[in-house]
Formats: C-alpha cells, sequence, structure tokens
C-alpha cells in the first residue's frame, strides 16, 4: 500500500492507462456559492488519494460531485473523467448505466446508506440483475460469492440479513462489496470508518488494502483522520474552503508540511499522540469561512498564524516542489507553475495571474507527468509551527 | 414474535371488556326507560312493570350487571328488547354489509390518497395544488361529502341509485365518500415518506448504483411507505367497521351503524352492547392484523421489545 503504487506509476511508460480519477478546474456551486472551488486532482490505478480537511471544507462534495451524485440544484463546472470518461458529459440514462461499473461508492454511514428493508443480499444482488441482465436466482448466488470477497463469515446467512441485524463493521463490508462488485476502476469511500470502533477500523482498513491489491482500483479516500491517512494514502491532498492547498505524498506531508493548514492539522495530531495529561491541546484558532461568492485573497488568511497583507490581496498558488523551494514568495508570472495556480482557482479569484485560457494546456501536460510532487504554496512557506 | 402477540392479545381483551364495562354503565345513565320504549301506549303501569320484570330491569343494577358478563363471558350476546330475536343473529348480517363498505372505503382512501401522496412528491408543479384538495377535503364533514355526492351523482346525472340498499351498485358513493375523506391523510403520509426516503442515504446508495428512478421508486422508496401506510389501514378497518354512522344514515347503508343508531332510540340495550363490542373487537382485532402485516414488511418492528 504505502510507496509501491507511486513507484508503479512513475515506472510506467506512455502506454499506461487513464488515470482512476483526473479532475480539473471542478467547481460546486449551491446556489451561486462554491462549495468547491477549482479542484484539480488525480488518481492513479492502485493509488490511495487521501482527501482531508475540516467539515465543510467540500470534501464530500468534491466526491459526490465526480460520481455525479449531486442533486440537481448544485452546478458542477470543470472536467472529471473517470478512467477516461466524464460522467458529467454524458446524457442522464447513459450516466446512470455506467456509473456503478466507472465508480464505487462507499458512504460514511452504512446503516443509513443501506435500505432496511431489503435483505442486503438482495441489495448487492440488484447490481447484477440491473446491469448484467442476471436472473435472481444467479444475482443471489453471485452476490453471496461477493460477501465473501469481502471477508464475511457464512455469507449465505448474512445475504439474507436486514441492515440493522448486522454490526457496523458488516455492513461496512456490504457497502464494500457493492461498491466492488463491477469492479469499478475508481472508488470514493467518504469516511467510511468513521463510525466504527478502532479495531472494526482497522478490519475495514486492512480489506480495503487487499481488495485494492487485487483489483488495482484507484481509492478516493475522504477522511479526517490523520491515522487513517498514514496507514493508508499514497498521496494526500488537503482542502480547504473548497481549493486544494496542498498536495503531495503521503510522507512528504507528514515530513514536511507547507502550507500553514496542514501544519496545524499534523500539530492538532501529534499532540493528541504525544501531548502530556492536562496539557491543551493545540487547536487551529477560528472556524472555516462560510461559502463566499468572490474570494480575493487566502481563505485561510483570518486563522493563518502569518498573515500579512498580501494574504488579504492574493490567492496562494499550487507549485511543484522545486519551483516552490526556488521561488520563494512570488512566482514570475510566465512560470508553468503559476499556470497551473491560475487555473487552479478560476473566475479570477487569483487576480494577479490572469490566464489565457489556453495556459491550461502546458499546465496538464507536466501535470500528466508522473511523480510529480504538487505542493501547497503559500505566501509564507517558510513558515513553522 | 410469539410473546409480543400473546401480549397484544391479552391487552385487546382487557380493552374490549373495558368497552363493555364503560358502555354498560353509560346505558343506565342515559335517561329513559326501556319498557316505555318498548310499549309506548301502555296505559297501565302494571303492564310496563310485567316487561320490567321480564327483561329482569327491576333487579339490582350489580345483578343485572353480573347476569350480562355472566353471558357474555358464554359468547351470548342476549336477546333484542324490540326484535325479539338474538342479538348474535341482528348484528352478524350487519356486520358483513358494513365490512363492505369498510373495505371498499378503504380501497378508495388508499387509491386516492397514495395517488396524491405521490403525484405532489413527484411532480413539484402539482404540490400546490394537491396541497389545496387536501385542505378542501379535511374540512369538509363526511355528511356534507357524501351529500354532494348524492346530489351530483345521484340526483343529477342519475349514475347511482338514491333509494339506499346494500348492492354492487349501491355501495359506489358511499366508499367514495369515506376515501375522499380519509384520503388527505394517506396523501400526508405517503408524502412525508416519500420524501424522507428520496432524501435518504439509502436512495443515494441505489443511484449510485446505476439502478433506473422508476425501479427505485418501486423497489426502494415505496416499500418503505407501505408501513406507516399500513397501520393507518388497519386504525381505519377497525374504526369502520365499528360504525360508518354518518354515511351510513346519509346513503340508507343497511349496515352496523345504522342498527346502533336504531336501537339507541329504542333503547334497545343488548342491542347498543353488542354494537359496542364488536366495534371495539374489530378496532383491536385490525390493529393487531396491521401490527402483524407490519412486521413482514418491515424487518425492524419484528424484534422483540426489550
Amino acid at each position: 500500500m504505502s510507496a509501491a503504487p507511486v513507484m508503479t506509476v512513475s515506472a510506467s511508460g506512455p502506454g499506461r492507462q487513464a488515470p482512476a480519477l483526473e479532475a480539473d478546474g471542478l467547481r460546486v456551486c449551491y446556489s451561486g456559492l462554491p462549495a468547491v472551488d477549482g479542484v484539480s486532482l488525480r488518481v492513479e490505478p492502485g493509488q490511495v488519494v487521501a482527501l482531508i480537511g475540516e467539515t465543510s471544507s467540500g470534501k464530500s462534495s468534491l466526491a459526490l460531485a465526480v460520481a455525479r451524485l449531486l442533486p440537481g440544484s448544485a452546478v458542477v463546472t470543470g472536467r472529471v473523467e473517470i478512467a477516461g470518461t466524464d460522467l458529467t458529459e454524458l446524457p442522464a440514462r447513459e450516466a446512470r448505466r455506467r456509473r456503478a461499473s466507472l465508480v464505487g461508492y462507499i458512504a460514511q454511514d452504512a446503516m443509513a446508506a443501506l435500505n432496511p428493508v431489503i435483505p442486503v443480499g438482495r441489495q448487492v444482488a440488484e447490481l447484477f440483475r440491473v446491469h448484467r441482465g442476471m436472473r435472481r436466482a444467479d444475482a443471489d448466488a453471485r452476490a453471496v460469492r461477493e460477501l465473501a470477497r469481502v471477508r464475511i463469515d457464512r455469507p449465505e446467512r448474512v445475504a439474507r440479513a436486514y441492515p440493522h441485524q448486522l454490526s457496523g463493521g458488516m455492513r461496512q463490508r456490504v457497502m464494500i462489496a457493492m461498491a466492488m462488485a463491477l469492479s469499478p476502476p475508481l472508488l470514493i469511500a467518504d469516511e467510511p470508518t468513521t463510525a466504527l470502533d478502532v479495531s472494526t477500523q482497522a478490519e475495514i482498513l486492512a480489506l480495503v488494502g487487499e481488495l485494492q491489491a487485487e483489483t488495482g482500483s484507484g481509492i478516493l479516500w475522504i477522511t479526517h483522520d490523520m491515522g487513517v491517512v498514514a496507514e493508508l494514502a499514497d498521496m494526500v491532498a488537503v482542502m480547504y474552503a473548497g481549493r486544494i492547498v496542498e498536495r503531495a505524498p503521503a510522507r512528504d506531508v507528514f515530513d514536511q508540511p507547507q502550507h500553514p493548514y496542514t501544519k496545524g492539522l499534523l500539530r492538532t495530531r501529534r499532540d493528541l499522540r504525544a501531548g502530556r495529561p492536562g496539557e491543551r491541546l493545540y487547536q487551529i484558532e477560528g472556524s472555516p469561512p462560510a461559502l463566499a461568492a468572490n474570494r480575493l485573497g487566502c481563505a485561510f488568511a483570518p486563522r493563518c498564524p502569518r498573515r500579512t497583507e498580501v494574504c488579504d490581496e492574493r490567492a496562494p498558488e499550487l507549485r511543484t516542489q522545486a519551483q516552490h523551494l526556488q521561488a520563494g514568495n512570488a512566482l514570475p508570472d510566465a512560470s508553468p507553475a503559476r499556470q497551473y495556480a491560475a487555473a487552479a482557482s478560476p473566475q479570477g479569484s487569483a487576480p494577479a495571474a490572469g490566464p489565457a485560457p489556453d495556459a491550461r494546456q502546458p499546465e496538464s501536460a507536466e501535470a500528466s507527468q508522473p511523480g510529480t510532487q504538487w505542493l501547497a504554496a503559500c505566501h509564507h512557506p517558510e513558515v513553522s509551527s | 414474535m410469539a410473546r409480543t402477540l400473546i401480549r397484544r392479545v391479552a391487552f385487546g381483551v382487557i380493552a374490549v371488556l373495558g368497552v363493555a364495562v364503560l358502555a354498560f354503565l353509560l346505558e343506565f345513565v342515559v335517561p329513559g326507560d326501556p319498557a316505555r320504549a318498548i310499549a309506548p301506549r301502555a296505559q297501565s303501569a302494571a303492564v310496563l312493570e310485567n316487561i320490567r320484570i321480564q327483561l329482569h330491569l327491576n333487579r339490582p343494577l350489580v345483578v343485572q350487571f353480573a347476569d350480562y358478563f355472566g353471558e357474555l363471558f358464554r359468547g351470548n350476546l342476549g336477546t333484542s328488547y324490540v326484535q325479539r330475536q338474538s342479538v348474535t343473529s341482528l348484528i352478524m348480517p350487519r356486520l358483513a354489509t358494513t365490512g363492505w363498505l369498510a373495505l371498499a372505503g378503504v380501497v378508495a382512501e388508499v387509491i386516492i390518497g397514495g395517488a396524491l401522496g405521490i403525484l405532489s412528491t413527484l411532480y413539484a408543479r402539482v404540490r400546490a395544488v394537491v396541497a389545496a384538495v387536501n385542505l378542501t377535503l379535511l374540512s369538509l364533514p363526511q355528511f356534507v361529502v357524501g351529500l354532494v355526492l348524492l346530489l351530483i351523482f345521484g340526483f343529477r346525472l342519475h349514475l347511482a341509485p338514491v333509494t339506499g340498499g346494500a348492492g354492487a351498485a349501491e355501495i359506489v358513493l358511499p366508499a367514495l365518500t369515506l376515501g375522499l375523506v380519509g384520503a388527505p391523510w394517506y396523501a400526508q403520509i405517503v408524502a412525508d415518506q416519500m420524501a424522507d426516503s428520496l432524501a435518504s442515504a439509502y436512495v443515494r446508495t441505489a443511484v449510485a448504483k446505476g439502478l433506473s428512478d422508476r425501479y427505485i421508486l418501486w423497489r426502494h422508496v415505496l416499500r418503505n411507505v407501505l408501513s406507516p401506510a399500513i397501520t393507518m389501514i388497519g386504525m381505519d378497518l377497525g374504526a369502520y367497521l365499528s360504525g360508518v354512522v354518518t354515511v351510513e344514515v346519509v346513503f340508507g347503508w343497511p349496515g352496523i351503524g345504522l342498527l346502533a343508531v336504531d336501537s339507541l332510540q329504542n333503547l334497545d340495550r343488548p342491542v347498543v352492547m353488542g354494537t359496542v363490542i364488536v366495534g371495539a373487537v374489530a378496532v383491536v382485532a385490525f390493529n393487531l392484523i396491521a401490527d402483524v402485516l407490519r412486521m413482514y414488511v418491515d424487518p425492524r418492528t419484528r424484534e422483540e421489545p426489550a
């Protein structure tokens, strides 16, 4: 799980598969206000990308937008390709037909996400009846095999059970079985272990790891649990107020976080683990901003320990590590990273950048270089916690 | 589940007994002399006294009470004061007649209410119309709806008989009356449950699984609406069987409600008691049946309460 998939990705040549997920300039607006504000993200096959951030940072909106599961009231723009297919571009019928084969969705609360009045085996079998045209008996038998695949003991018995008769861990296994039933190239897990006790959490994490080794799916794992990140993730994307503020291999995020927000998150966790009794836990002051239509400057600035005037004028920019280390505070306007940053935060929220529309092209080319380390930049990269 | 059932039956028996005792005592509070009701023109006190002695009305209340409930436990509802035949033989055919009307009425309610509820949930454009219809029907009493239907379809359009009776043609208007008046409740329950269900995480899961809207509606959403609807159907069947008095009077439907009204006017105490007890049994029985059905529809209700 750890570094191996990244190596595979870097080693693969030009003929490699399409990424499990490629999002570019993804925006999700509710009544005109952006919950997800120009996010670019990539999950390679076999990779686990952890998406971390506080409640209301836009993680779940992002995940649902990828699977085209948001209600009609949400306006989604930008490009999202799952294994080369953009679900949001397809007509509704076509999207519905192909969705489950492209992306499996594992919800946080399996109790609520399973229909209470239908035996769980039937709920798995539905997929095979609808998408594979199987007859009921065949589909039921197949569902039992799928339950066995997620290491459920006595799957025949469990298949006949209703959700409320199963333990939390079992229910989450059923959810995983449903999500993986049609072997989609991408799995989206929306905090699937949050509601579980610690030992069940570990089992589920191990299970997902094993299954992924079998199938080679890419996983977008939404969480705010840094422990889960350390356990599972290859890459980490940190989300704050609808934007990705830092993105890097998991180890790098732990070893040398760049963005003050990431540093704050990690410090909270360090205090939790190593803090002495009675000592006050570190906490990031303030709370995340409300959705804003037009945001100038850095969304994190009001809570940032190193805020200066420039933070209120300019949104921070994503850059590669090498450039980041060289460039310091400001980048020359024409640099590719600058253009990337502009593409990642459209609609003039990075006013200084002013990108031409075709500026996306060189950016995408660079972004698609395997193994590129995308890091956050803020105007204060030297901030230390 | 068996334990739950036994307990429910026991509570049901207690409830029916309680109703019977209350009804028995109430009959003596109601002013009036049954003997006079039986022989309104009798002049001599001796004749009236004779009647009272025949009917044991001269005995103390406690003795009458013991007599009545002694017979009741043997399954004997007594004999009508007025008709001189057993209460059971009077009530049973009436119960069947009312049973048909109750069934037809509930079917009408479920169809009309269910349609209104589903329409207003699925089509935002008709929501306001349905709400207005619901409110109108809710504020109309049964006898108004019944009389309006009778006026339009009976007297104006001559589509329905107006003379009363219990045939297939006669059942349409009273059943429709029950259906219209009861429909808003079903519409509300269906709409609420559907809205909850449609917003639920399990419907999102179903969408994520790529199931079609129609499939999700029938297999995932409506199954979750069934459970509360069944409870209400049970309550309605019980309530209607215990007498849909207004509707039976308006349409001249010779059911148990009409019998109850007649016997109350005649101070025919055994028949009044009979209709009350049969009604109580119907209410208890249908609630129980509904609960059992609900266990089949909603597995969460199957578990024994701790």
